[in-house]
């Protein structure tokens, strides 16, 4: 298995979801809305089978390179996505994350990984795998909030209500960050194993740093009593943004050219 | 309040006062205890309303805040000293803000507010007020302990070799140091990934990668396929001599990796064969010319792992060997040993090795901050925002 045969998988993800989503749109006990149930974990099955044979194939734990990384994040977002819809009923939100998942799975098929078995000293830890399981799952997570801001503020200049939506916001917004928080700690703790020191600025470790600032800057904006309820949507909104920057738009930065979290080759 | 922090530090960068520098040990532990009595004191024995505000919600956002503005300036400005110290935004410490005026002063008014926070907070013990404290806590017992310790860090480099020990050791100045171990390199060794071989364009030497393609892993009587062309690998030698057109194995070090490959072009049925090597410091590198448009060449060899033994000698008589790899250092003596790199010119024919010697005494203060952190979040986690939660409709 490789990245070969992605596109094969994707178009079969694809398919089932889409289905899954045109079935919800039937009546709510209607026989075509429940069997929607199959489609979802088919297509999520498909996904799943197809990460963990990369995993196997590659022979080493495939969250190196952008290109795996965006699979993850397609992985946990429609799990988290699939999980909070049957716990709290939120079709929309189902929706939302299946094709934000769909969409990065996309982009990972525009731009494909060239097939490398190779893991940098560097990376050879049991610090690997956690430190990016705990980011890619915090992103999922804020990714999430931000679609909920989005949605905030499409009904706030609408002049309805969007108190439920902050509610909701803050709650996935403080689970994100709690991962966020893991990350960083985790990535501290790593670095001091491998580089000698827990904190050196470098510019991905800036940017990871930023993301949390941002995050804790809507944190407490929340918490105080007289708040706009637009600019702490915008707050979620563009946090998310510095996020991206983080995950791959440092690439583009000149700022940040000397980074040692360069892994793709 | 920010702004003219921000303001003030900016002042004292242009009048020009130089970098900040940390006080080492014990003058940081005297300014630690005395800023934590301060906070104490003056929460029990002076609240004015400027106190109380300063452990408020809107002190906080303004905090966070200033200090999320300068940590930004530093992820869009490269930094560092090399960096354009002539322009204008170099003449106002934006190239090296972690140890400019500005980034002190806005960090400090953070810690303030974070300090007489804590302190306001500390004699509640709920659960919620619990995690509190851990994560404000944590985050100030780290930040104070990894900037005031920083004076007493030492990160030093050295390389070793197999010929005598080595004593000097030379900070990221290129400062020498006398470190009263010595360091004798026992051995140095590279684990290797299988040798790759690709399709390379002629025109600039560039492997060609993009959409989706990949690399072939050599291996002796293999065969394998890229784009067009089958690949068959009848000999392969991990450590070749050059001569007289062709590789051949050797005893002596220094050699390359090689590898005699057919390729049949499955459009044309147009067999060619030939040597292909990565080539060493001593044996010239080899590429088998395909058509106009491309070659096979071989990947650069990418380490797996590489290690050295050590011996290190704390007096004449004594001595201890330790093993280093990355990310496995070595303590002895109060010391970090850890695996830096090796001479990349002569890859794994390198006779010496690049280690880094590393000492921070604080290093236990900033963990036990990591760790109420870690436990803080775990409740965030949990719990979400919790005390708001209100019944959905």
């Amino acid at each position: 298995m490789s990245w070969l045969d992605f596109p094969t998988y994707l178009l079969m993800t694809s398919v089932f979801w889409l289905v899954a989503l045109v079935l919800m749109l039937s009546p709510p006990k209607s026989v075509f809305h429940s069997i929607k149930t199959l489609f979802l974990m088919l297509g999520w099955a498909v996904l799943i089978t197809f990460t963990i044979s990369l995993w196997v194939s590659l022979e080493r734990p495939p969250f190196r390179t952008l290109a795996e990384t965006r699979l993850w994040y397609g992985v946990f977002i429609s799990t988290i996505g699939i999980v909070l819809y049957y716990r709290w009923r939120l079709p929309l939100m189902l929706a939302y994350t299946l094709l934000m998942a769909l969409l990065f799975l996309f982009l990972n098929f525009l731009n494909p990984d060239t097939f490398d078995k190779s893991l940098m000293p560097a990376l050879q830890s049991p610090w690997f795998v956690p430190h990016v399981v705990v980011y890619i799952i915090g992103y999922a997570f804020l990714g999430f909030s931000s679609l909920i801001a989005m949605v905030g503020l499409l009904r706030y200049y609408r002049g309805k209500d969007v108190t439920q939506k902050l509610l909701m916001a803050d709650n996935i917004v403080y689970i994100g960050f709690a991962f966020l928080t893991y990350g960083l700690l985790f990535g501290a703790l790593w670095a001091k194993e491998a580089w000698g020191h827990y904190w050196t600025w470098d510019p991905k470790e800036t940017w990871a740093f930023l993301t949390w600032l941002a995050y804790l800057l809507y944190i407490h904006y929340r918490l105080r009593k007289r708040h706009s309820e637009a600019s702490a949507l915008w707050i979620v909104a563009l946090a998310f943004v510095v996020l991206m920057i983080c995950w791959f738009g440092i690439n583009y930065l000149p700022s940040a050219s000397s980074s040692v979290h360069t892994y793709s080759t | 309040m920010g702004f003219f922090l921000l303001l003030a530090g900016f002042m004292v960068e242009i009048i020009g006062s130089g970098s900040v520098r940390m006080p080492a040990w014990p003058m940081n532990l005297f300014i630690i205890i005395i800023i934590v009595a301060y906070f104490f004191l003056v929460h029990y024995f002076f609240r004015n309303p400027f106190v109380k505000w300063l452990s408020s919600v809107p002190a906080a956002i303004a905090s966070i805040s200033f200090f999320t503005l300068m940590v930004m300036l530093m992820g869009f400005i490269q930094q560092g000293s090399a960096y354009a110290s002539d322009t204008w935004y170099g003449q106002l410490g934006l190239t090296r803000i972690t140890s400019g005026w500005p980034y002190l002063f806005t960090a400090v008014y953070l810690l303030v507010v974070l300090g007489f926070t804590i302190v306001r907070r500390i004699r509640v013990f709920t659960l919620n007020n619990i995690a509190f404290l851990l994560n404000h806590a944590g985050l100030w017992v780290i930040v104070v302990a990894a900037s005031l310790g920083s004076a007493d860090m030492w990160r030093l480099s050295m390389q070793l070799n197999k010929r005598h020990p080595e004593t000097t050791a030379y900070d990221g100045n290129r400062q020498a140091y006398d470190v009263g171990i010595g360091m004798l390199l026992l051995d140095f060794s590279i684990e290797e990934y299988p040798p790759e071989i690709g399709l390379m364009r002629n025109e600039d030497f560039t492997l060609r990668l993009e959409k989706g393609g990949r690399l072939a892993i050599v291996e002796e009587g293999g065969h394998d396929a890229l784009e067009n062309f089958a690949l068959h690998f009848t000999d392969y030698i991990g450590n070749a001599r050059y001569y007289d057109g062709a590789y051949d194995s050797s005893d002596m070090d220094g050699g390359a990796r090689a590898v005699y490959v057919y390729a049949t072009d499955m459009f044309s049925g147009d067999t060619l064969s030939g040597w292909v090597s990565d080539g060493s410091h001593e044996v010239p590198p080899s590429i088998l010319k395909l058509n106009q448009e491309l070659s096979l060449a071989m990947v650069r060899m990418k380490p797996k792992k590489y290690s050295s033994s050590i011996r290190v000698f704390t007096s004449v008589e004594e001595y201890r060997d330790i093993y280093i790899e990355v990310n496995k250092p070595a303590a002895i003596d109060g010391w970090k040993i850890y695996q830096v790199g090796y001479d990349e010119r002569l890859g794994r024919w390198s006779q010496t090795s690049t280690i880094e010697m590393v000492r921070d005494p604080w290093l236990p203060v900033v963990y036990t901050g990591i760790f109420m952190m870690l436990l803080g979040s775990l409740y965030l986690l949990w719990m979400g925002k919790g005390r708001t939660k209100t019944k959905s409709s």
